[in-house]
């Protein structure tokens, strides 16, 4: 678990890197980025048609567009993606919510720290679809414990960036606020939440990751409805274009929701001397 | 109003800060605090502004409305340049940001961030920050820096029409002697690590002052004096 929120953690600092090209370069990139994927498409489709790719195992581009067309034709396409997309989002909610208020309390007062990090340090280091059994046995196999798997996902690597930004506050900056005498709060509010914003969004772009992650597992355990669901249904009734289909799916929103949290942490974080920022 | 006695601050098995510093300052005075680097005169200041606790002896100041402009800007980074002005005011009082940034020269810069300035521009937007809520007494800590020989004179101006405006009381830490005799009634001379208070020169003439006064002149060579350099040195 550790090493896949690290791994969320640098794909943020790339993607931070990659903003940094400029608009005109953008459409090259585009393009150059895409020669690649398309040829590849072109060619699946040409040697499933030649028979070359057995078609049980790997079917047609076409084949899985087809049959992610059909759900929708049927209408259940949408029961999926909306179960999945509410999984998600409430999870991610809860979790981030919770991570919040925590992350702030033990970041900010020492006693709170010392109280409560070291019991959130021993749970982190259980792998989190260690969680699963014991979610069910107590919440039964419905929408409470996949909602509460995927906030245990989200929860961690929010609180930890939270955490580490409200440490990382320089104590110079909160030194002017006293001078002005503000109260505590007014200090947590005026200074230190907008200082460790950065590591707020890093925290929660890493987060919905994890959410992602974790509904597809809490989807795999037992659901009746959702993209995961979809998976195991493909994989019992032997159609691989289902299973494709749906990792399709996943791939895509993930990349939207992803995209959507970047645009907000660009838009919040232009006062930011970053490599990113540099024009 | 402001008086210390016997404030030691030291750090490092007392191998740096200050020692027994004693002095008293009145209403309306502008006190300059001159030193060679390191012998403790901004550790002198944050002490008496409360930020610094660890300190022995005591001091009594009786202001509870102390400014401070340290001598790093301090900005926050996620404000502009008018929202950083406007840090320290209550409620909505952009007539006054805006008078201000103009008279440091900053206005058009309002909307920029403070990664897009200067250090001269950083420093007078922090100055701004320092002048704007009109506190009794302001402590400054090396104020101009980092501007311009020209700048830095408006902005001594801009010091002396606050102080006629308000009378407020002033500590003033700068390097430069000239600054000092132009704007200070009394200097302060600190020396050594730690620093102990090795002189104390009153000023009389009345503000404004003529810069080339020749009696000042004679003041800035005493000051060499104790500071053990030769006048050419300056
Ligand atoms: N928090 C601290 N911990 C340890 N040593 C400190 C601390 N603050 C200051 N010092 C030491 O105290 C001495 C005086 O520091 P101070 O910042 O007051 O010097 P200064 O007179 O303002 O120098 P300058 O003119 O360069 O600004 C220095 O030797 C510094 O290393
Ligand atoms: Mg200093």
């Amino acid at each position: 678990m550790l090493e896949q929120s690290n791994r969320a953690l640098k794909l943020v600092q790339l993607n931070k890197v990659k903003t940094a090209s400029k608009k005109p370069r953008s459409n090259r990139r585009l393009l150059l980025g895409s020669i690649l994927p398309v040829s590849l498409v072109i060619l699946w489709e040409a040697a499933s048609n030649m028979g070359i790719i057995e078609a049980h195992l790997l079917p047609a581009p076409s084949a899985i567009i087809a049959s992610l067309y059909q759900m929708v034709l049927e209408g259940t396409l949408w029961g999926h993606l909306g179960s999945t997309l509410t999984r998600v989002f409430a999870g991610f909610f809860i979790g981030t919510f919770a991570a919040i208020i925590i992350g702030s309390l033990v970041g900010y007062l020492k006693i709170i720290e010392e109280l409560v990090d070291p019991i959130i340090q021993a749970l982190r280091s259980i792998p989190s679809l260690a969680w699963v059994p014991l979610f069910i046995l107590w919440m039964g196999i419905g929408e409470t414990s996949k909602v509460t798997l995927i906030s245990v996902g989200v929860f961690f690597p929010v609180y930890l960036n939270m955490v580490a930004g409200i440490r990382g506050v320089d104590r110079k900056l909160i030194e002017v606020g006293k001078i002005y005498g503000f109260t505590s709060f007014q200090i947590v509010r005026r200074i230190i939440l907008p200082a460790s914003l950065p590591s707020f969004l890093t925290g929660i772009r890493s987060g919905l990751g994890l959410g992602w992650m974790f509904v597809v597992a809490a989807e795999i355990m037992g659901a009746s409805k959702g993209l995961g669901y979809l998976l195991i249904v493909g994989q019992n009734t032997y159609s691989p274009d289902t299973i494709i289909g749906s990792i399709l799916l996943f791939a895509i929103l993930g990349k939207l929701t992803d995209w959507f949290l970047k645009v907000i942490e660009e838009r919040s974080l232009r006062w930011q001397d970053s490599l990113a920022n540099q024009h | 109003m402001l008086s210390v006695e016997q404030v030691s601050r030291t750090f490092n098995h007392k191998q740096a800060g200050l020692i027994d510093v004693s002095f008293s300052v009145e209403e309306g005075e502008i006190i300059g605090i001159l030193g060679t680097s390191g012998c403790g005169k901004s550790t002198l200041l944050r002490v008496l502004s409360g930020l610094d606790k660890e300190y022995t002896g005591k001091f009594s100041l009786e202001k509870e409305d102390v400014g401070m402009m340290f001598q790093e800007p301090r900005l926050m980074p996620w404000l502009t340049v008018e929202q950083n002005v406007a840090f320290g005011l209550k409620g909505d009082q952009k007539a006054i940001v805006h008078e201000l940034l103009d008279t440091v020269g900053l206005s058009g810069f309002e909307k920029h961030y403070p990664k897009d300035l200067s250090g001269g521009m950083s420093q007078r937007t922090a100055i701004a920050r320092a002048l704007v809520t009109e506190p009794e007494v302001l402590l400054l800590d090396e104020p101009f820096s980092a501007v311009d020989a020209f700048t830095k004179m408006q902005l001594q101006e801009l010091l002396l029409s606050i102080w006629k405006k308000k009378n407020t009381t002033m500590l003033l830490v700068t390097h430069d002697i000239d600054e000092a005799l132009y704007l200070c009634d009394r200097i302060l001379i600190l020396k050594g690590q730690p620093g102990v208070l090795a002189e104390v020169l009153t000023i009389k003439q009345s503000k404004p002052r003529d810069r080339t006064d020749p009696d000042l002149a004679s003041i800035k060579a005493e000051i060499l004096h104790v500071l053990d350099l030769r006048e050419t040195a300056s």
